[in-house]
């Protein structure tokens, strides 16, 4: 049986957050919650590609 | 009345869960994949149920309520095509613009030649499936979309903001679809989530079947490799769908990766072994896949009875359903089995007959859901359709 292969972007993710992360300025406030915000959004431009190919 | 809906929702929930698990509820279910045959219940065309998805719901909220049915797909007509034509979506003809109004959409395989994805690119999607998709696929499936490099575009830039904000307006709808098929008849969602094997996709929407059934020859290693590519994001699609009470399957989707689509060393080396671990991580956490076996999927019923007891419901379409009880029927619910030339073609006593022989066969220890072979469309009978239904509810209590 094969195994599954890891690929560059992984499953869920379009723009990592810590490509992200290299382009702020410090983060002075909740840096947690900056990083959920935009996994949480970028997450959806995950869905939107790969329910293109599957549903669509 | 809406605790009556309530308790009668439970009920058949019940029901058709038990019966997934392979257990013997206290009647067959009955969960009938009907597409277009909702339009035509409900009295409206081809096309608006597909271009319109709020039309497509009320012809199934409407079969659900007047046909006693545990389970329905929430809109079985599942390709909105009000969206797919704000994206430009090339690969469909569409009721009403393409083709007839009513006729159902058609998929649209381009030539070998002019397949969306070329024999020298697989290493491309091995690296980054995503981006490949976002950078290269997208682009050639959509007349708005413009590639890498090219000068881009008012519709371009509207292609994707007009795309992404129909597909959650359209995914938004389903809970408030699910909640009303639960509230006004009491009528279980029957899948959560999407599923397709690695093999298929690629042959699907990316090489097409010529082009892949030329690189499983010509470029074996690099067809393998992109498949296991594909692997853990199908797995993540699945599981982002999938029901979070582990009730309804997800609904996996067979197409061309058979016998005799393809040979039985290539279902062996390529099919099989790149979506087994999918199917056994989602049962390890607990989902159950409804395996939709389009076709005749017989030849490989040996290859699925080596999965885990209960972690498929395996639907039976042309191949014939008491060989396949008869190989997996004691690891797996199955589902289906009543021609779709027979709902169409036949007497609504040819339609009993044949249910009373296929729940005579398989479902006499539970582990049997009533449908169709295929996906109803708007050729069946509605006389038909209700009497698979009343028969199987007079005669399918255990």
């Amino acid at each position: 049986m094969v195994e599954m292969r890891e690929t560059k972007r992984k499953p869920g993710v379009c723009i990592p957050w810590e490509e992200k992360l290299e382009e702020l300025p410090e983060i002075t406030g909740d840096k947690e919650l900056v990083k959920k915000v935009w996994e949480d959004v970028d997450a959806l431009g995950y869905v939107y590609i790969w329910q293109c190919l599957l549903s669509f | 009345m809406a605790k009556d809906m309530e308790q009668l929702y439970g009920e058949r929930l019940k029901r058709y869960v038990t019966a997934m698990r392979n257990e013997k509820p206290d009647m067959v279910p009955i969960r009938p994949f009907v597409a277009e045959f909702t339009a035509k219940y409900a009295g409206y065309t081809c096309q608006e149920v597909t271009h319109d998805y709020e039309k497509a719901f009320a012809a199934a909220r409407k079969c659900a309520a007047d046909f006693d049915w545990d389970a329905v797909v929430s809109n079985m007509v599942y390709v909105w095509t009000g969206l797919t034509e704000a994206i430009g979506t090339k690969y469909y003809a569409v009721p009403g613009i393409h083709i007839p109004p009513n006729i159902g959409f058609q998929y649209l395989e381009p030539a070998e030649e002019e397949a969306f994805m070329k024999a020298d690119e697989y290493d491309a999607l091995t690296e980054d499936p995503t981006g490949f998709l976002y950078n290269v696929w997208l682009p050639r499936v959509s007349s708005d979309v413009r590639a890498m490099g090219q000068e881009t575009s008012f519709r371009n830039n509207l292609s994707f903001l007009k795309g992404g904000m129909a597909m959650l307006s359209y995914f938004s709808a389903f809970g408030v679809q699910n909640e009303r098929l639960r509230k006004e008849s009491g009528t279980v969602s029957a899948i959560a989530g999407i599923l397709k094997a690695p093999f298929d996709i690629i042959a699907d929407k990316l090489r097409g079947y010529l082009g892949l059934v030329t690189d499983v020859l010509e470029r074996p290693k690099k067809v393998l490799a992109a498949c296991e590519a594909l692997m853990p994001h199908l797995l993540h699609v699945a599981l982002s769908g999938a029901d979070p009470d582990k009730n309804v399957p997800i609904g996996f989707w067979m197409h061309r990766g058979c016998v005799p689509f393809v040979s039985m060393e290539h279902f062996e080396k390529f099919f099989w072994p790149t979506l087994k671990p999918i199917i056994e991580e989602l049962w390890k956490r607990g989902h159950q896949v409804l395996f939709y076996a389009e076709g005749n999927w017989n030849a490989h019923l040996n290859a699925f009875g080596g999965l885990p007891d209960g972690a498929i419901v395996y639907h039976v379409d042309q191949a014939d359903i008491f060989e396949a009880h008869k190989a997996i029927g004691q690891k797996f619910c199955l589902s289906g089995g009543i021609p779709n030339v027979l709902l169409s073609y036949g007497t609504a006593d040819e339609v009993r007959a044949e249910c009373k022989r296929v729940i005579d066969g398989v479902a006499g220890d539970g582990g049997y859901i009533m449908d169709a072979s295929a996906i109803v469309q708007d050729d069946a009978k509605v006389e038909n359709i209700r009497a698979m239904t009343e028969f199987t509810r007079e005669y399918g209590v255990y």
